[in-house]
This record gives C-alpha cells, structure tokens and sequence, in this order.
C-alpha cells in the first residue's frame, strides 16, 4: 500500500495535499499528468472521471478524480493555451472522459485522436464555451 | 471476407438510440465500435444556468431508471457545500427509495436479460415483479419514474403505510430467492446463452475502471455503499455479492444477488428508521467552494463534481455515471465472440445511454 506522502513524492510535488471531508485533494498547476497516470495506475488506483472547469484567463483546471483503496485523490492540473497531455495510453479509462471534455470544452488532448462522444463529427468542439450564464445570472437579480 | 453489421441507432430490438457497428469474420466478431450520441440533452450546461433547488429537478431526468439515485447524489454534494446535516430519519428514507429503486432496476435487466435469450416466460416473470415494486414507489411518492423524494437538506416526504411497503418487499425476496435465482442459475438454455460468454477479466476491469455488478462480477469488491458509505448505509448490515468469472452469467447472479440484499437493507432500515423531521431547516445560500459526492447506482458508482461562487446558481456540475466507464469494455467483451451473443453482452453491462449522453 502506497501513503499519500509516498505518493506525493512519486509525482514529484512539493506541494501538500490538502485533506477534505471528500477527500485529499493536490492543487499543482504543473502536474506532470503522464507521470501521475503512470504512478497511479501502479498504485492500482481507479481514475473515477476527469473534471473541466474553466479558469479566469481561458485555461481550465482539469482534475483527475482517483479512487485509492476506497479513498478520493483530486489532483489538479492546469492547460496551457487549452492543451494537456492526454494519459489514455497510460491509463485506457480516460479514454471516454477526454473526449467527452474535447467535445464540451474543445481542450486538447496532446498524443492521441479525440473522435467526438456526443458530437457529430461536422459539429466544432466547445459547445460549453457559451458564457449565457451570466446573462442569465442578471436576468435573475433583475426578477428579484 | 469480413463484413460490417451497423446495429442501431434505431433497431427492432433495442429500447435506447445507440449504434454498434460490428466487424465480423464470418460469424466471429473482430472489432466493434460503439456510439452514444443520441440521448445528449447538455444536462451539465443546463444546470449551471439554474438555481439549486430547480437543478434537483433537473438531473432528475439524467436517467428514467436511476433517477433517485441522481438527486441523491446531487442533493449530498450540496449538502456537503452548504454545511447542512439532514436528519436521521430522512437517511433511512433515502436508503430505503435507492433500495427499492436498485431492485425496480435489476429486475428490468433481468426481464431484459431473458428477453434477449428468448425465454419469455422468464421475462413476465421479471416483469410482473417489477410492476409490483413500481406501484410501491407510485404509492409511496406519487410517481412511478422520477419519485421527487430528494431535496437539498433531506427528502419532501413520509413513507405512507410502511406495513404495506414491507409486505411487498418480503414477497419480492421470496420471489427472488425461489423463483429467478434457481431459474438464472439452473435453466439450461440461458447457462448455455451466458456460461462463459463475454468474459471480462479482472485485470481488464481494472485497467478501465469499471464499476458495479459489471465489475464485481469480475472479481473486485468495490461498492461505495461499503468503502464510502452515506446516508444510513453504515448503519446496515449487507452483503457485497461478488462472482470471479466475469461472464454474462456472473453478472446476472451478482444483480440477482444483490435484490436480496437491497429487501434485506429496506426490512432493516423500517426496522432502525427513527423517529423525527424528515428535512432540515431551508438552506439560505451555498458559500463559495467546490466538492463531490458519489452514490452506489443501480449500475455502478454515480459520481458528481458542484462548484459554487456562491451565488444560487452553480458554477460547475459534472456527472460521470456508472455506464460511461462501463460501456467502452463492451468493444473487449465482443472481441472474438459470435455475432449471435453480442446484443446480450451488451445487455449483460444493463447499459444506459440516456444516462452516458445526458
């Protein structure tokens, strides 16, 4: 069995975990990705999903959800200039989740194909790209 | 000479819009490819466009099947944001609805399973108790698809006339346990149609991830309700039926199995359930913050994500349900089987597109 701090000096990071009621979760922008999908798979952990959220500056925040023995990782990494390297060859259960973060967010996966999940092949990648949102978050104040 | 067999996304035989194309050598299957696009709705997006309370409603619809199993999760990863405690009571209402909801399911599959085989008397069967166990939860919550019992900080309502719950429940057990296991587990014609048939190892089920009975049919263990529980499932005691063979047959003992833990869970829980509110004080606001929260489905773990600005209105809500890890293991489970076999190790992982599009 692999402790989290072993773990922790696997991927390299300096930076602590930091423990939550829903798990240890490791903020590190620069997360070498092939590196912690290499560690993980040898630790026998469980990728449960991956995670897109968009940042302020147009990059996403993409978090690898591990389950460990029953236990939640999050660990977070940071695009650049919207592209990541994709862990698929390493780890075939992400397989599905990048594409399906490609389709919605059209970030790129670096190393392998993305073929849309959900979207028919004519279709541009980044259907969750509109920021209607906030409209609708001032529609709402002004129904207030 | 091989040949392509397009199967779906609209075929006599399927019940949900997907398409498998299925690349053959004579009879042998050499390659599949699945889609899943047809059911995609951009439930995600729609979510972060409405206020929390509205949200519940919302991921409702992910699923016709485990729709309970949605709120559920959704509500806990709230409640976890928000710093609310829901009520005992409430917890032992929760586990008993997922309950009745994971048995209204596996006896779904089941009635499919022996459709596919073409053991029809077996599908009336499953069906018959599956029309028992949908009128319990029309009688309980108005409804016998989305239930609505889950809201943010506890559930809407009592369950009315436990006794007449509970009945039922012990005959479904009775049901089980003499009727469909000696049945899936003896009949020759669907040992033959399952024995053996779409084998997934478990390394294989390891190295993609999978989940549920799909999973424990391959020999892993893994059940939230036992390695992460939540709401009142610390509090049962239950098995985790678990197969090594990792054939469609293992799959069905396993769900067949697990109904009757699901009565034995539900019989204890109005058992130990106390008294008291079912729902705690209304929640004002959802600070700043993100979590999740993940629930054992009828299919496997349901996991969310919720991220909040503090507004009433989430940031991010992703959902990973339990057949979007599954279902890619569909394209090993056919390699090298008969092109005959395939609609029903399709079947064996009771696949839901609504549920992988959403």
């Amino acid at each position: 069995m692999t402790n989290d701090e072993e773990m922790l000096a696997q991927l390299g990071s300096t930076i602590p975990w930091e423990k939550r009621s829903d798990g240890c979760w490791l903020e590190s922008p620069d997360t070498d990705v092939e590196k912690m999908a290499h560690v993980m798979t040898e630790a026998e952990a469980r990728l449960v999903t991956m995670t897109a959220c968009e940042v302020s500056n147009g990059e996403f925040r993409i978090i690898y959800h591990w389950d460990l023995e029953g236990r939640m990782l999050h660990i977070v990494a940071v695009t650049r200039k919207r592209s990541i390297s994709s862990i698929a060859k390493v780890h075939p259960a992400s397989d599905w989740m990048e594409r399906e973060i490609h389709d919605y967010f059209a970030v790129q996966f670096d190393g392998r194909e993305l073929p849309p999940l959900y979207l028919s092949p004519e279709d541009s990648p980044g259907i969750f790209l509109n920021h209607s949102r906030d409209n609708h978050k001032e529609r709402k104040g002004k129904e207030r | 000479m091989s040949f392509t067999v397009p199967i779906g996304p609209y075929h006599p035989a399927l019940e949900e819009p997907f398409k498998l194309e299925v690349t053959c050598q004579g009879e042998i299957v050499q390659d599949a490819t699945l889609h899943v696009k047809f059911n995609f709705r951009g439930v995600e997006w729609l979510a972060q466009r409405r206020n929390y309370s509205q949200v519940v409603g919302l991921v409702e619809r992910v699923c016709g099947i485990c729709s309970d199993l949605h709120t559920l999760t959704f509500c806990r990863a709230v409640e976890q944001l928000a710093g609310l405690a829901v009520p005992p009571r409430a917890e032992y209402i929760r586990v008993i609805i997922a309950e009745l909801e994971r048995l209204t399911s596996h006896a779904l599959w089941a009635g499919i399973a022996a459709e596919v085989i073409g053991f029809q008397t077996l599908f009336m069967t499953c069906f018959g108790l599956r029309e028992r166990l949908m009128d319990i939860l029309e009688i309980i919550s108005g409804n016998r698809v989305h239930y609505a019992m889950n809201c943010i900080g506890g559930v809407n309502r009592e369950i009315p006339d436990p006794e007449a719950v509970l009945d039922s429940v012990l005959w479904t057990r009775q049901q089980v346990e003499d009727n469909l296991i000696p049945i899936f587990t003896t009949d020759r014609t669907i040992r033959a149609r399952c024995v053996g048939v779409g084998v997934l190892t478990k390394e294989e089920a390891i190295k993609w991830g999978v989940v549920g009975p799909t999973a424990r049919a391959s020999g892993l263990s893994a059940d939230i309700r036992r390695t992460d529980p939540y709401a009142a499932y610390d509090q049962l005691a239950f098995n985790v039926p678990v197969e090594t063979s990792g054939d469609v047959f293992s799959r069905a003992v396993v769900r067949l199995r697990e109904m009757v833990e699901s009565c034995r869970m539900i019989e204890q829980a109005f058992k130990q359930m106390p008294p008291g509110p079912i729902r705690g004080p209304e929640f004002v606001e959802v600070p700043p913050g993100e979590t999740v929260a993940r629930s054992e489905a009828p299919r496997g773990e349901a996991f969310y994500f919720v991220a909040s600005d503090g507004s009433d209105v989430p940031t991010r809500v992703k959902i990973r349900t339990p057949s979007l890890v599954n279902m890619p293991i569909v394209r090993l489970m056919v390699l090298g089987a008969s092109l005959a076999d395939v609609p029903l190790i399709n079947a064996s992982i009771d696949p839901c597109y609504s549920c992988t599009s959403r």
